[in-house]
């Protein structure tokens, strides 16, 4: 799927690029975190590596996964921006523009809090007890697919079962866990 | 959100969408910000199972690299830099054979003139045991010009290289190739 989102980006489909966007963000940010400690550099690093990303798109060919290739993108972001830290000053202002990007870097002060930490490790529990308080089928459908990685064809062989029906259970085991997280969360809807 | 929406949100974020469902959750996503942040939270349970998160916090990072490429123009086909075959005109292929020979026959001309010494007579090999009544083909300098005794051999000479000038002349290539040109007055 990933590679018919860049073939639209490639024609011109912009919108096609945010949902690469929300669908790496996560990993990209927290690839870079391994090389720029500081939660609020590792932001701006990583929307460097998407806007890179962005403009080199008409190259890529497929001959690697996207994920790959943006992986790639944004290791070299983060070196780039390692080695150019080290000649220039450290930014002690900001500016209109980084303004905009408080409240990001509010969150993502929180990295390695240990409150941040301890709530991190709250919602994956309560994501795991979810998911054992489902269905078995259900249950067996979100772990074949989240833990092992299985695409809805070989859970659909595994499980005997059509493919939409996987698609079916996935969504549901999502839509419980995802019911309980807003509750600790407090963002329901 | 209709159950079909977040259905289609769920199976986005497996990765197993294309075509027509994939047109219509983009169109959803374009649409519909409670379905950008319904998406935003699945794909957060995703990265939290795999340990892929930074935070506890959604972490959306689209409107920044979107504000960022407002002035980029967006991609159209014609600018994918796909590989593509170059079509070269038909009679390529015969002008460029064409003038391969040309260039040939010139530069065996100039390389035979420049390998003779001066004023130096050519002779025809003598062969060891039998006696053969030979006509030489004699080829004497006089002043810058060459000749050639024999007038067929050297009219056909001469039309070699008046061919080959004309056509350096007149394809804009190798003019330097006029130095070999064998009568100044052709």
């Amino acid at each position: 799927m990933d590679l018919e989102l860049v073939q639209r980006v490639q024609a011109g489909d912009k919108k096609a690029f945010d949902v690469l966007i929300m669908k790496y963000q996560q990993r990209i940010v927290h690839v870079i975190t391994g090389f720029v400690h500081d939660p609020v550099e590792a932001l701006d690093v990583a929307q460097e590596a998407f806007i890179k990303a962005y403009r080199a798109i008409p190259n890529f060919r497929g001959d690697s996964a996207f994920y790959t290739w943006l992986y790639r993108i944004a290791i070299n972001t983060s070196k780039n921006h390692l080695t150019s830290r080290a000649r220039r000053p450290p930014a002690v202002d900001v500016d209109a523009m980084d303004a905009t990007n408080f409240y990001d870097a509010a969150e993502l002060k929180e990295f390695e809090t240990p409150e941040s930490s301890l709530m991190t490790d709250e919602l994956q529990k309560t994501i795991h007890q979810a998911i054992e308080g489902l269905p078995e089928d259900t249950a067996t459908a979100i772990k074949l697919r989240e833990l092992e990685g299985m695409s809805y064809e070989e859970i659909a062989q595994a499980m005997e079962c059509p493919i939409g029906t996987v698609r079916s259970r996935i969504f549901r085991a999502r839509d419980a866990i995802d019911k309980q997280i807003q509750e600790i969360m407090g963002e329901g809807e | 959100m209709t159950v079909n929406q977040n259905e289609l949100l769920s199976a986005l974020v497996d990765g197993e969408l294309q075509g027509k469902e994939l047109d219509d959750v983009l169109q959803l996503l374009n649409t519909n910000e409670q379905a950008r942040r319904q998406l935003q939270r699945y794909q957060h349970t995703s990265d939290l199972l795999h340990d892929h998160s930074v935070s506890h916090h959604h972490i959306d990072l689209t409107d920044r690299v979107s504000a960022a490429l407002d002035d980029d123009a967006a991609f159209t086909t014609s600018s994918n830099n796909t590989a593509q075959i170059i079509a070269f005109p038909k009679h390529f292929w015969k002008q460029a054979v064409s003038l391969a020979v040309a260039a040939s026959i010139g530069a065996l001309a100039v390389v035979g003139v420049m390998t003779q010494p001066e004023n130096q007579l050519i002779q025809p090999p003598q062969m060891a045991s039998v006696e053969v009544e030979t006509t030489p083909m004699v080829v004497a300098k006089t002043g810058k010009r060459w000749t050639v005794e024999e007038q067929e051999i050297e009219e056909r000479l001469n039309s070699y290289l008046v061919d080959h000038n004309e056509y350096a002349g007149a394809s804009g290539v190798f003019s330097y190739a006029r130095v070999v040109s064998y009568d100044m007055g052709q």
